[in-house]
């Protein structure tokens, strides 16, 4: 078959917009990262893995850092994981009447701004007169009455919780829709065949349903790792620096005038992100395969 | 011959237009650029009452205050700068951000210049000239310790002057059931205060540290008197004087607390029982006192002399106007209507004020210390202001237990280090 130039030239114009927009300025974030860029001098200098060799400095809180992101990450994509299932299952088969009210009641904290989310949060956890709290106190649970946000033993977790209840609706909708495409032949043939409940579960629902799990992985890792709006609003990283991540010390880096140390935080953010997604599809397709 | 006529209506037009006297010149307008916030209704109306008065007008270009200093910037670099600019006061900011050597006029022989309050002078001047205007109340922002005179009285607790008095009546109140202090540290910034307010007293004890500061020939870390103030501050939150919940408080819940005397103190500006009483309608404002913060047994009172400042530029075409419009604004009736006419000013940093609006105990408390006042250290010492937030965390740590009092200062000096550095600070070069 004889190579034909010709397809390419239609795709010119859309890989010069490509380039132009978000390879270059890509690439010349990455080489901002080896400069001392900041907005106060008009000089820029090459200062080769400084600002590396500081990220992973013990004297720095860096590793801190991003120990509190890949806490944050693997916590949410633990916990949104098993109730977005939990609750699919339920909506696809347990439950018979009123499922789209349902549906749409769990789906919602999706669509809320996450500002709104983290202010109402706030108010139910705080140690005093948040809701929670006053509850527990009411039925006499006062010892698990505790200083959700304020503790810096407990606060990450608290974020973490935050978050899965946010983030758990729009998790179980792609869950579910991996379910209902599963053919309900399968099912039977296994009930003839004796096979129980946990069994069907275990041969049948999760084999069939790990696309839909590859994909709700790989978001969840990414949006662990990337995570900013919902820590900076909840806790602003504290008490202290307890629930610091990455993304909000970038933001505070470039606050600080650190442009070239925030962007060599943001390439090392980058680089994790994409060894995070190949993995994790790594990891889920070889699952599958010995499935 | 009617075209003679004609001929000799046209030069009788031309001679009388000649001898007509000289047109008036086109009036004069000023631009003002200006950072939203920064112009209050009242500068607004004396502008008005300027141009009523001379006919000059003044256009006040506010800007958001998130882009101002981009979009002045781009005007001063550019030689397109309005006639007058707005700028907040500190030796760093008027040569860092404004570089006003180059794009301010001198108004160190201006008429009123002697007027101003020579710790506000100061933050306007730049290598002994002074460049800017303080239109601004500077003196009613003081961050003292604000109390409830009843909760006080009821406890018989004296006004404490020291740390060691502060601390026996926190154990007091707290024994009648009274939250001693109330520090809302949810808001990030406020228990800053703290530690930066009370500078003068680290400058009492070691004279001229802030130059020294400055100039990168003395650190945080180690200064025995900022490690008392951090010991103190932590041993205040370890005995819970601040309350259970400091943590998770905020500023906005402080008015109804104080005015209720659920909390007896609180840090504030000096003239808070106006913004309680605003809260809270029906509390008295006289049952409010105000003490200066005796952490680290400051005695000396905490001025913050900077505020939004008057530019003229030097490239402007009217500066004979723009410099005659600051003496009108600082003429003594034009001052008082100023003070009078704005809710939030009490008093304007000039000598000509006749009238301040100070109740009796905060005029009492500014008598009290007229000759015994320091600059805050956010304006006094470079690249503090620029790290409030996080010296905040930093504070917050500590609370916690993730830093001690030496790391708080510590942490303070590694970023005065990279800020400074950052900005090429020919002191850390």
């Amino acid at each position: 078959m004889k190579f034909s130039r010709y397809p390419f030239y239609f795709v010119l114009p859309a890989l010069a917009l490509y380039i132009a927009f978000f390879i270059a300025p890509s690439v010349a974030g990455i080489a901002f990262a080896f400069t001392d860029w900041t907005p106060y001098s008009d000089e820029l200098n090459f200062i080769g893995w400084d600002n590396f060799i500081k990220i992973f400095s013990p004297n720095e809180r860096y590793l801190t850092y991003i120990q509190n992101t890949l806490i944050f990450t693997i916590g949410t994509v633990i916990l949104k994981t098993i109730f977005a299932l939990a609750l699919a299952l339920l909506l696809n088969d347990s439950v018979k009447r009123f499922v789209n009210f349902y549906r749409v009641m769990i789906y919602l904290p999706a669509i809320l701004p996450t500002l709104i989310v983290a202010l109402i949060f706030r108010s139910i956890l705080h140690p005093s007169t948040g809701i929670l709290n006053r509850f527990l106190r009411a039925v006499g649970l006062d010892g698990l009455a505790m200083k959700w946000l304020t503790d810096p033993a407990i606060a990450l977790f608290s974020v973490i919780g935050v978050d899965t209840w946010k983030g758990v609706g729009y998790i179980m909708v792609i869950l579910l829709a991996g379910l209902q495409t599963i053919p309900r032949d399968y099912y039977e043939a296994a009930q003839i065949d004796g096979a129980n409940a946990w069994d069907r579960f275990r041969y049948v629902t999760l084999p069939m349903l790990t696309p839909a799990l590859v994909v709700v992985s790989v978001l969840n890792v990414l949006y662990g790792l990337r995570v900013f709006d919902i820590v900076y609003a909840l806790t602003n990283g504290g008490p202290g620096y307890a629930t610091e991540v990455i993304s909000t010390d970038i933001f505070k880096a470039f606050s600080l005038g650190q442009y070239g140390l925030g962007t060599a935080v943001s390439t090392l953010l980058f680089i994790m992100l994409v060894f995070a997604g190949y993995f994790v599809i790594r990891l889920l397709e070889r699952g599958r395969a010995q499935d | 011959m009617k075209l003679n006529m004609l001929a000799g209506g046209l030069l009788a037009t031309i001679a009388l237009a000649g001898i007509a006297p000289v047109q008036a010149q086109d009036p004069v307008t000023l631009t003002y650029l200006t950072s939203q916030g920064w112009a209050l209704d009242a500068h607004l109306a004396l502008a008005d009452k300027f141009k009523a008065e001379t006919g000059i007008t003044i256009d006040t270009q506010i800007i958001p205050a998130d882009q101002y200093y981009t979009v002045l910037r781009t005007k001063l670099n550019s030689g397109e700068g309005p006639d007058i600019f707005g700028g907040q006061s500190g030796v760093n900011t008027l040569i860092v951000d404004l570089n006003v050597e180059k794009n301010a006029v001198d108004l160190s022989g201006e008429p009123w210049a002697g007027q101003v309050d020579p710790l506000v002078a100061e933050q306007a001047t730049v290598n002994g000239k002074l460049y800017g205007l303080t239109y601004w109340d500077t003196l009613g922002l003081v961050w003292v310790v604000n109390y409830n005179k009843q909760v006080f009285a009821d406890n018989g607790i004296a006004i404490p002057t020291t740390y060691a008095e502060l601390k026996a009546a926190a154990e007091k109140l707290k024994a009648a059931g009274i939250q001693p202090i109330f520090e809302p540290v949810a808001d990030g910034w406020h228990h800053t205060l703290w530690f930066n307010e009370v500078g003068p007293i680290y400058e009492a004890a070691t004279p001229g540290l802030a130059a020294d500061l400055n100039a990168n020939k003395a650190t945080f870390a180690g200064n025995a008197k900022m490690l008392e103030n951090l010991t103190q501050l932590k041993e205040m939150y370890d005995a819970g004087f601040l309350g259970d919940n400091a943590l998770a408080d905020t500023f906005a819940e402080a008015p109804a607390k104080l005015a209720a005397g659920e909390v007896a103190m609180v840090v504030a500006p000096l003239a808070y029982s106006a913004s309680v009483q605003t809260e809270v309608p029906d509390s008295d404002p006289n049952n409010i006192g105000v003490f200066l913060m005796p952490i680290a047994d400051n005695n000396i009172l905490n001025v913050n002399p900077g505020g939004p400042t008057m530019f003229i530029y030097t490239g402007s075409p009217h500066i004979a106007e723009a410099k005659q419009y600051f003496e009108w604004l600082t003429k003594p009736e034009n001052l008082q209507e100023f003070i009078d006419s704005a809710p939030q000013v009490l008093t304007l940093p000039f000598s000509g004020v006749q009238k301040t609006k100070f109740t009796a105990e905060q005029q009492a408390l500014m008598d009290q210390y007229k000759d015994q006042r320091g600059i805050v250290y956010q304006i006094a010492v470079s690249y503090i202001n620029s790290q409030w937030m996080e010296i905040g965390k930093d504070i917050t740590a500590m609370f916690t237990g993730a830093m001690t009092p030496e790391q708080v200062l510590e942490s303070v000096d590694k970023r005065r280090s990279e800020l400074a550095t950052a900005a090429k600070d020919p002191a850390w070069q």
